[in-house]
């Protein structure tokens, strides 16, 4: 035990009071060769014999310190001390490297982090509540929810500490003031509060007991941003009364600001209200997809024995008969960390392209720093030269380089933070053209951290240990000797070759900057199928419940109301809008066409209409009739199809007056084919030729809480709009309407290729600019070099045409190789791409390569530029003199 | 005459460590000592001596402390720790072993 203590205390006082240490040893080989002297004295010696002979054996008084000090244990500490310092002076000393280097790095780090916080924020992120670690995603059965009833079984069942439920899929009514808004709540079952444990900044969440779905409690939490957009940061809103489709429900409290949500993604619901029947109407029944599930394990349950815990109730469920296939569970996992999930995957795939991007901007900036640290290696030759000479060796002069690099990619990485944290300020205030409340907070947390660290290890290693031990190889002692070999062969360089590296990395992203590019204009100028020019979209949100409104004819005397207004030509209603959030619905089932042997697997995207849809969407109808006010629901059922449809599944057969059959049976619900129209896009720009059905809103047995009006105008359509909303305001003042014209309704549709061709643009050409950097550093560095070589030439009787082409062939061999291994690259490499652009954008399309190359062509060029001008500025006579 | 490199690694340490069994010493003693035990065989030069004891002291083996001899110099007294004790016992062992090894090598008809 002590002798720990006597390590520690001496280890210490040698590191903090070095100098003593050194005093103290000095004193004991002083007294040492006094003792010697004494001795040779004693032998009869004369005192300056006995003094010399005592100081010749004692040897090198240097060589014993130093050797101590080895012992020490503390040289490593002492020494990167000393180099810290001396990488500051030197980069204080050149401001220019030192702001280059860092801002290179700072940029590629910055956008690494800011990319991977993302991700970390929207994907990996725990959600806000209590010990979140004992929390667990659980799916079972096919889907990702339950219904109810398998709820109410697993949470009493005591299988974990707590099961709680949620579902997202639900928007509500607010009124406030004269005008009702929809906001997204998320419904969660009454023990949600107790078993997360959210955390609030007033107020309290529910309890399971006074907010039982049973009891259709008035309840509500709402969120940090709700509360101070929507109520103005009201000081007292606990206990005050929000209308909330049409019935008063009591705030109980407020959520914390800056929590994330337990759906994830970003996603910041409004309101948290309890889930009732009046909410969810359809909550009792067996197979309802009603809630997703959250539980929390029991102190001391290990993962595995929840799962074993929860396992027994679902079999249990499973054989009372609901539904046979909920006896798997297919998810239980803690939250927080990867996923299992489709949907998990799907996002991951995307930020992990991002992530490759964004490490190869790094790597390219990275390569522009080592560039300048070769060249300084270059410059620093006899100083280096000498060190060794005076016997440092070569990992203590590493060390020293190594440190160089590490200041720089500190510097650098600090301020990709610090730019990191700005990009997210910005990000929190501005609001995307999104339907949804999200809110995207970048996590800073010890995974952002240790990523930081990570990449400032990767940025010393990537930008220093090349330019390291180049300079520092042994055979550069001859250096010493004479000055730099001015006429030497042009072979490659190290850094030529680093500059072909970043031209080629930069060919490849900007092939793939010259893909999301050609997609947004690509897609903004896709035909949809409709017009996008001179129509209108208002939704519609209804109260829950007040049929009086929500049923067809009551929405035919709206559309007839808006009909007649001064500027619009025509006006329908339907229940999705293509390409907006609500688009409809995608079917994929068994049916029986008529004129077919057997029944036949169909997919297609089926839309709730009434009449006059496809006139005032702009939809040619090519065959047969539009629905019409007789297609009710005392008419035999009808329906009209896409040209898609008749033509994939009828093969050639004339599908007017035919019957189609939904299920395998007969005797099932089946209904005459009257029309056929168009083909258009529906859910996605990029999906391909999809097979559509429209059956007429009219016929239907149930009418949802949602529809879209839309109408085609005359004039602009901002015009009209307000004209539009009060009609029907006038019809139904408690619905809720959101009135756009269609252009910037599809502004959802557009989002991915937006932010597509946003952020690989933005990364091509900060790739670009660097690439730009680094060529013209190495080709001016060799212009530098080559000054002497160029006057002999001009005084021989170079023309400047010949120096031009001199300089330039240089430039050409670098961009000329880089080109070419980028192209190869890029051709084997944007291929996958293709999962993110429209259906008929090849990714290597020739197009995409010859802009990137013509891009990276004007960067040799500009690079050239200037070390250009200074060759053919030599004068002869004066550099012949430096020599 | 034999260099401490020439030393089995390590037996510089035992030697110090015995020599300090039996009182405390300073460090041109424990080279005067060594040689004169050895019979003159030994030459502890300093270069390896006080790095040695450096060694031996950041390890806890050994702690030291400033004394004044009789003949007034100041010297840098050396003495064997608790640690240092246990230290010995165990290079002896390993010496004993070590030597009756090579013994058995080298004598080996």
């Amino acid at each position: 035990m002590a002798r720990w203590v006597q390590v520690v205390r001496l280890r210490l006082r040698s590191l903090v009071r070095g100098s003593d240490v050194d005093r103290d040893l000095d004193r004991e080989l002083r007294s040492h060769i006094a003792q010697e002297i004494d001795e040779h004295l004693a032998s009869g010696m004369t005192l300056e014999e006995a003094r010399r002979t005592a100081m010749v054996e004692f040897g090198s008084v240097g060589g014993i310190q130093e050797a101590c000090r080895d012992t020490r244990r503390v040289a490593v500490v002492e020494n990167v001390v000393r180099d810290l310092r001396y990488a500051g002076r030197t980069l204080v000393r050149q401001p220019g490297l030192a702001v280059a280097g860092s801002l290179s790095i700072a940029l590629g780090v910055g956008a690494n982090l800011t990319i991977f916080s993302l991700a970390n924020g929207l994907l990996l992120a725990s959600p806000s509540g209590y010990r979140t670690d004992r929390l667990v995603h659980i799916r079972t059965g096919n889907g990702s929810h339950v219904s109810y009833p398998a709820w109410r079984a697993l949470s009493e069942s005591g299988a974990l500490g707590g099961i709680a439920g949620y579902s997202i899929e639900a928007s509500v009514n607010w009124r406030g003031g004269d005008a009702s808004v929809t906001i997204m709540p998320l419904l969660v079952t009454a023990n949600f509060f107790d078993v997360v444990g959210v955390p609030m900044q007033r107020g309290r969440g529910f309890t399971a007991r006074e907010a039982t779905a049973e009891r259709d409690a008035r309840l509500v939490v709402v969120s940090d941003r709700f509360w101070r957009r929507q109520l103005n940061g009201d000081p007292d809103v606990v206990g005050r009364s929000l209308t909330l489709n049409g019935s008063p429900y009591t705030v109980l409290g407020v959520l914390a600001a800056g929590i994330r949500s337990v759906p994830g993604y970003g996603l910041s619901p409004d309101v948290y209200l309890p889930i009732s029947r009046t909410l969810a109407p359809d909550l009792e029944k067996p197979r309802a997809a009603a809630v997703q599930l959250i539980g929390r394990l029991h102190d001391g349950q290990s993962v595995q024995a929840g799962r074993a815990a929860v396992r027994v109730v679902v079999q249990r469920i499973a054989e009372r008969g609901d539904d046979p296939e909920f006896r798997t569970i297919t998810m239980f996992t803690r939250v927080g960390g990867l996923s299992q999930a489709k949907d998990f995957k799907e996002a991951g795939a995307f930020f992990l392209v991002l992530a490759v991007v964004t490490a190869l901007v790094l790597a390219i900036a990275c390569a522009n720093v080592a560039g300048l640290l070769l060249a300084r290696g270059t410059a620093r030759r006899r100083e280096i030269a000498m060190r060794i000479a005076l016997g440092a060796s070569r990992s203590r002069l590493l060390q020293q380089l190594l440190t160089d690099g590490f200041v720089l990619a500190l510097i650098g990485a600090a301020t990709g933070v610090a730019l990191t944290a700005l990009l997210a300020e910005l990000l929190l205030r501005v609001s995307l053209p999104l339907p949804l409340p999200l809110e995207i907070r970048l996590a800073f947390d010890s995974r952002l951290a240790g990523l930081a660290l990570g990449l400032v290890l990767l940025s010393t290693l990537m930008t220093s240990l090349m330019p390291a031990l180049q300079s520092t190889r042994p055979t550069l002692v001859p250096t010493l000797k004479q000055g730099e070999p001015a006429y030497g062969p042009r072979r490659l360089s190290l850094r030529g070759l680093l500059v072909i590296g970043q031209v080629a990395v930069t060919a490849l992203l900007l092939v793939a900057a010259a893909v999301f590019l050609r997609n947004l204009t690509r897609a903004q100028s896709l035909d949809p199928g409709f017009d996008t020019q001179r129509a209108v979209v208002a939704r519609l949100t209804f109260v829950e419940g007040r049929q009086g409104t929500i049923d067809a004819p009551a929405i035919q005397a709206v559309v007839d109301r808006v009909r007649s207004l001064a500027g619009v030509d025509g006006a329908a209603f339907s229940e999705g809008v293509p390409l907006t959030v609500f688009s409809g619905s995608r079917v994929g089932t068994s049916m029986r066409l008529d004129g077919a042997e057997r029944p036949v697997h169909v997919e297609y995207d089926a839309n709730r209409v009434g009449p006059g849809y496809f006139g005032a969407m702009g939809i040619p109808l090519l065959r047969g009739r539009d629905f019409d006010g007789a297609d009710r629901s005392s008419a035999p059922p009808v329906v009209i199809l896409n040209k898609e449809f008749a033509d994939r599944y009828f093969e050639g057969r004339d599908p007017i007056g035919l019957h189609l059959a939904w299920g395998e049976r007969p005797g099932s619900r089946s209904a005459e084919i009257v029309g056929i129209v168009a083909n258009g896009k529906y859910r996605t720009l990029g999906e391909g030729r999809d097979a559509a059905i429209y059956t007429p809103y009219l016929q239907e047995p149930v009418v949802g809480r949602m529809v879209h009006v839309v109408a085609r105008t005359a004039a602009a359509p901002d015009t009209v709009s307000s004209a539009i909303s009060h009609a029907i305001r006038q019809a139904d003042s408690s619905a809720a309407v959101q009135i756009q014209p269609m252009s910037s309704a599809l502004a959802f549709a557009f989002l991915p290729s937006r932010i597509g061709a946003l952020i690989f643009g933005a990364l091509g050409m900060l790739a670009g600019l660097l690439a730009m950097v680094g060529l013209s550093g190495v080709v001016s560095f060799s212009v530098g070099r080559r000054t002497v070589e160029f006057g002999i030439r001009m005084a021989l009787g170079a023309s400047r045409g010949s120096i031009v082409r001199l300089v330039l062939r240089q430039s050409a061999v670098l961009v000329g190789a880089g080109l070419g291994i980028g192209m190869m690259m890029a051709v084997l490499l944007v291929r996958p791409l293709s999962a993110f652009v429209v259906a008929d954008l090849r990714p290597n399309d020739p197009l995409h390569l010859a802009a990137a190359a013509a891009l990276i062509l004007a960067v040799g060029v500009g690079a050239s530029w200037g070390p250009v001008r200074r060759a053919v500025r030599v004068d002869p006579a004066t550099a012949l003199r430096t020599d | 005459m034999s260099k401490p490199s020439d030393l089995i690694q390590g037996t510089l340490d035992l030697l110090i460590l015995k020599t300090l069994a039996l009182g405390p010493q300073h460090g041109w003693a424990i080279g005067k000592r060594i040689q004169l035990v050895s019979g003159g065989v030994l030459q502890i030069t300093q270069g390896s001596l006080y790095p040695a004891l450096h060694r031996l002291e950041q390890q806890g083996w050994i702690t030291s402390k400033w004394l004044t001899t009789e003949s007034g110099r100041e010297v840098k007294s050396y003495s064997l720790t608790k640690a240092g004790t246990k230290q010995l016992a165990r290079e002896l062992e390993n010496w004993d072993r070590l030597s009756a090894a090579i013994g058995l090598v080298v004598r080996e008809v």
